[in-house]
This record gives structure tokens, C-alpha cells and sequence, in this order.
């Protein structure tokens, strides 16, 4: 059984200038344990499947199970700590006012976890967790770089003990050196606590590398799911070949996969 | 020819409970009219403070010491006054920032901030005008809606569009330097590809110098003429692309390099350890300096 299944989900926006079809019918699902790179068009609607599965937005239509059972828009408790969101956009999420340590704690309260005697000390351990110092959680967000603000909102969701982790650009704002640290780790706390990932990038070499499947999205639809190493060989939707064959590259074995990909359009 | 921008031994710190903090120990950094140049480096290395600085933004903070010279077409920005500085932003010099949502007002629609922008530089200009204008800039990013993004707020849109609002509203009243912080980070590739291409040929139909700061050596290595490269506050590497990409000389450059991952998916790369070496003496390339 997956832990995430989503089937035949639409959503629609009513706007002044009429209404917007985020995303059409799209049905997938997610087994306990794997990570899903949701790849695709700016504006394609992964956002809006993400805040979907988080509960943050009602669907016009359509079921999202988790672990076998239909989750209601309203969560309980209970799934709303194992489902976390780590944000595409570091600077909104975190509170300017409170001090960094703060918003990762407030999971903690809110959801009981730990005693509360111990708390801190798990919020300088989660932060420690993405490479930043433990005593940093006196900080506010201000004084952060765009870098240390992304790990300090995966410690956020590590903190609280989930079981599904939805990763909206999680690695964007940082530079190589550290996203590859925060993947390894990413990749080290799946295997460990058996996380399960969404992962939503339009990284595609971070894609190919740590992801075991791919769902390809364009204008509200999904136009192409499979294994990772199938879809970056033998891409089948000429969307996602001219994904592909508009990635930047750094050297001369991605140019000529790029290019013979791009070239089979 | 002297260079449109020229910034000679920046430093930067900020004063907090414990004393000053320093951030930039003395940064050169030069880019001529119309040059399209890099600023890469470590997160948290001082690549959006220096951005800052030339804005003129971070001389106004309270808490920032900053010292050192920065000309901007002849004139020593840190030195103006904070009025003449006000000016130049967002019509000699705009800026995209990282974050859109936080630069993008969210209580007024998207035309209004296009309007306000323009008339910065033409207080006249009637509204009409202000959203034909805004349209065309739109439909130039691969909007493919742009009355309804005239008439959205920024929450409306996703991510990737606001970022393409910005890059519109940061060009529209054709500036002489573009400072683009992470202009493509919310974008898909093929956006982002056709993004770049436009800064691109507005860069050369219009002269349009650009400093690009951005994690993404791919895109890096496709957009720029010439690379910095920063660790920490200070600058540890420059050089014509070609060269820096293809021969790069410091161990912190080469430890960048080698973490970049691949499409062609030889697993996550080994993560080198910081070194000591990563602080060793700046490595210049020859032939490619303004
Ligand atoms: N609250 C809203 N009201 C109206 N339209 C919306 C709203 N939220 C999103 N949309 C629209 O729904 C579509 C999908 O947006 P979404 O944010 O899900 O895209 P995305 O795939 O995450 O894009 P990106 O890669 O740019 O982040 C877009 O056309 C967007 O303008
Ligand atoms: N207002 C501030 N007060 C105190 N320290 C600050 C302030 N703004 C920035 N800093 C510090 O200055 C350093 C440089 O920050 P900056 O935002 O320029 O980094 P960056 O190179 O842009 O990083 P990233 O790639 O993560 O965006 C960081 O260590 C940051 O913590
Ligand atoms: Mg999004
Ligand atoms: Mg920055």
C-alpha cells in the first residue's frame, strides 16, 4: 500500500479575470520510503499539489489518501505532524520576530513532542542535524544568509518527526558545497527513519541524482511519471525532452546527453 | 575605458550585542559597460551585501559599517547623499532580488507596482500607457497571460511568475546595471533558459551591464562574460568564464566544481572538506579583466 495516493485531483482558482485551472485530474502516489521528484512548468500547479497534500488547500475534486485512509481537508493533529513542509521561499516562512530556535520549537509545542524540559535541546540538535550551530537558535532570521535560513526551515520539519516530508525547492538558495551536504543528509535521514519525500524542484540534476521516481507536470496536467534513470534516457513526452534539453550544464558529457535528448524532438 | 561600476577594498561589518561582525575583508570587483559578470561563492559569503552596498541600501542600515570606495559611472555612491542614491535606484541601476515575493508589494496588483516603477523615471505617464508598456515587458519574459497578471496580486501567481514580474519590472525603464540575485532559482529550466536569453539581448541592444549572482554554475557558465568568485568575504578567484571554468586555479573553486551535480548521474558528489586551503591567496586569470 502507498503512503501517499493522490487520485484524480483537480483544483480551480476563481480569479476577477475568471477561472484558473491549477491542476486537471492529476492522480499518483508515493510509496513509504521512495522520493518523488514533482518537476515541470513554472506555474504548472506542483505548488498547488503540495498544498494540497499538506492541507493547507481544499481540492475542487478528487482524494488524497495517507497510509490507506481518506485525509480530510481539516487535519488532525496528528497528520499534520507527519506531514511537514520544507518551503520553496526561506525569508517568508520563518517569523521576523521570533528568534529562529523559536520557529522550530513551535512544532514541537504544538504537537507535544519531547518533554518540555528537553525541548531546546532537541531544537539545537535539529539544527545541528543541517550543519548549523546549535547556540545559532538565539538568532533571528534577519541576520541569516538566504543559505542558512533554508537549512534552518528543514530543521523546522526534521524537528517534528515526520513521516512524510513535501520539499518545495529545499535546496535552491544554497551553494553546491551545501546542497550536497543537505542532500546527503536528506538522502541519510530516508534511509534512517524511512522518510518519505515530495520533492519539488526544477533542479534537474539534483532530480537525477536523488530521486527514484519523476512526475513531470505542464499546465495543471501530469504529462509524464517513471523510474528516474528511464526518464533522463528515454524521455518520452516531448515536454519533458525539451525540459531536459534546456538544462545548463558544467561539462562535456551533460552537453551530449543534453543535446542528443534535445535533438530526438 | 573606465569601468561603469569599480569597487576598491570593500569591507562590511555589522554591529551587534558582541561587538562588530566583519563580512567583506576588502573586495575589488570591476565590471565595464555593458559586461555581464558572475559574483559565485558560499552561501553566506557576502554576495548580497556587496549587491546591497552598490544600491546603495546597506550604507542607510544602522548597524552596517562599510568602508571603501564604490564608483558608479564616475560617482562615489557611498559618499552621495542618501537622496541623490534614492534616485538612482530602479532607473540608472535596478535590482532582482532572490526572494520576489518579498520584494513584491502584496496588497497592490501587479500594474500598479509596474506604474509606480515607471513613473520613477516618467512621473507623467498615464496609466494606459503604464500597462501597455507593462504587457509588452510581460509577454517579453513568456508571460503568457499578462492582462491577468496586470490585475493579480503577487499571491495569485506562482512562484516562477512573480520571479518573471520582477525581472520585467527591473528592465523595464532600461537600466545601466542590472544586479540579478538569484534571478532564475523559482524558474523552470526552459523558462529560465529563455529568461537569461532575454537579459541577454537586452544586455546588448541596450548596453545594460549586469552582476549576476547565482548558485547555479550551469547557468553561470552559459550567461557570464567573466567570474568572481567568493569564500567567506573575500574574493578567491577571477577570470574570464571560459578559463575559470575550464582550468579553475583555487581550491575553494575547485571544491565548487566538484560538487555540482550531474544530469548524467554518477550519484550525489563526494563533499569536500572545508580546507585550509580555501583560504590561500586570490588566483586571477590573465586577458580577461575590464
Ligand atoms: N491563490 C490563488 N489564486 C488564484 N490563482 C492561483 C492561486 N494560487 C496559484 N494560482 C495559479 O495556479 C497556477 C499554478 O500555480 P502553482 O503555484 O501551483 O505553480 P507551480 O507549479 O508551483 O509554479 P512554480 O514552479 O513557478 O513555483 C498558476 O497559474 C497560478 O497563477
Ligand atoms: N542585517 C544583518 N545583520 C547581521 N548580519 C548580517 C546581516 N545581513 C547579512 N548578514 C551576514 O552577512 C553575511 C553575508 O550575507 P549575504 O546575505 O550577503 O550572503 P550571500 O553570499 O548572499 O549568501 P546566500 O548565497 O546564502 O544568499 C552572512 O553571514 C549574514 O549572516
Ligand atoms: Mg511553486
Ligand atoms: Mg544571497
Amino acid at each position: 500500500m502507498s503512503l501517499l495516493s493522490v487520485e484524480s485531483l483537480s483544483k480551480t482558482f476563481q480569479t476577477p479575470s475568471g477561472p484558473v485551472h491549477a491542476l486537471r485530474d492529476v492522480s499518483l502516489s508515493v510509496e513509504r520510503g521512495e522520493c518523488l521528484a514533482v518537476v515541470g512548468e513554472s506555474g504548472s500547479g506542483k505548488t498547488t499539489l503540495a498544498n494540497m497534500i499538506l492541507g493547507i488547500l481544499a481540492a475542487t475534486s478528487g482524494t488524497i489518501r495517507f497510509d490507506g485512509r481518506e485525509l480530510p481537508v481539516r487535519r488532525g493533529p496528528e497528520h499534520r505532524r507527519a506531514i511537514q513542509l520544507v518551503q520553496q521561499n526561506p525569508l517568508s516562512s520563518l517569523n521576523p520576530k521570533r528568534s529562529i530556535g523559536a520557529s522550530v520549537r513551535l512544532g514541537l509545542d504544538t504537537y507535544g513532542i519531547g518533554a518540555r524540559s528537553e525541548r531546546w535541546a532537541r531544537v539545537e540538535a535539529a539544527l545541528e542535524e543541517v550543519g548549523l550551530p546549535g547556540e545559532m537558535r538565539r538568532r533571528g532570521p534577519s541576520g541569516l544568509s538566504g543559505g542558512q535560513r533554508q537549512r534552518v526551515g528543514i530543521a523546522r520539519a526534521l524537528a517534528c518527526d515526520p513521516e512524510l516530508l513535501v520539499l518545495d525547492e529545499p535546496t535552491s538558495a544554497l551553494d553546491v558545497l551545501v546542497q550536497a551536504r543537505v542532500l546527503r543528509l536528506l538522502n541519510e535521514l530516508r534511509a534512517e527513519k524511512r522518510l518519505t519525500y515530495v520533492f519539488i524542484t526544477h533542479d534537474l540534476a539534483v532530480v537525477r541524482n536523488v530521486a527514484d521516481r519523476v512526475a513531470v507536470f505542464k499546465s495543471g496536467e501530469l504529462v509524464e511519471t517513471g523510474e528516474t534513470a528511464r526518464i533522463f534516457t528515454a524521455p518520452e513526452h516531448p515536454y519533458t525532452r525539451s525540459l531536459i534539453g534546456a538544462v545548463p550544464v558544467v561539462d562535456e558529457d551533460e552537453l551530449q546527453l543534453r543535446n542528443t535528448l534535445a535533438g530526438e524532438q | 575605458m573606465s569601468a561603469l561600476l569599480d569597487i576598491r577594498d570593500l569591507r562590511l561589518g555589522f554591529k551587534g550585542l558582541r561587538g562588530i561582525t566583519e563580512v567583506l575583508h576588502g573586495i575589488d570587483l570591476a565590471i565595464a559597460a555593458g559586461e555581464r559578470v558572475a559574483l559565485v561563492g558560499e552561501s553566506g559569503s557576502g554576495k548580497s551585501v556587496t549587491a546591497r552596498i552598490i544600491l546603495g541600501l546597506l550604507q542607510e542600515a544602522r548597524a552596517a559599517r562599510v568602508s571603501g570606495a564604490v564608483e558608479f559611472d564616475g560617482r562615489d555612491i557611498s559618499t552621495m547623499p542618501a537622496r541623490q542614491r534614492a534616485k538612482l535606484r530602479g532607473t540608472e541601476m535596478s535590482m532582482i532580488f532572490q526572494d520576489p515575493t518579498s520584494s513584491l508589494n502584496p496588497t497592490f496588483t501587479i500594474g500598479r507596482q509596474f506604474a509606480e516603477v515607471m513613473r520613477r523615471r516618467q512621473p507623467e505617464m498615464s496609466r494606459e500607457a503604464c500597462d501597455r508598456r507593462a504587457s509588452e515587458m510581460l509577454a517579453e519574459v513568456s508571460i503568457p497571460d499578462p492582462a491577468r497578471v496586470l490585475s493579480a496580486y503577487p499571491f495569485q501567481l506562482s512562484g516562477g511568475m512573480n520571479q518573471r514580474v520582477m525581472i520585467a519590472m527591473a528592465l523595464v525603464n532600461h537600466p545601466k546595471l542590472l544586479l540579478a540575485d538569484e534571478p532564475g532559482t523559482a524558474l523552470d529550466v526552459s523558462v529560465q533558459a529563455l529568461t537569461l536569453r532575454l537579459m541577454h539581448d537586452l544586455v546588448e541592444r541596450h548596453g545594460t551591464a549586469v552582476l549576476f549572482i547565482s548558485h547555479n554554475l550551469g547557468v553561470v557558465r552559459e550567461f557570464a562574460d567573466r567570474v568572481y568568485v567568493i569564500y567567506r568575504g573575500r574574493i578567491v578567484e577571477e577570470g574570464p568564464t571560459r578559463a575559470l571554468f575550464d582550468n579553475p586555479g583555487h581550491a575553494y573553486t575547485r571544491a565548487l566544481m566538484s560538487a555540482v551535480p550531474r544530469i548524467t548521474g554518477a550519484g550525489l558528489p563526494e563533499v569536500p572538506e572545508v580546507s585550509d586551503d580555501f583560504l590561500a591567496p586570490m588566483v586571477r586569470h590573465t586577458g580577461g579583466a575590464a
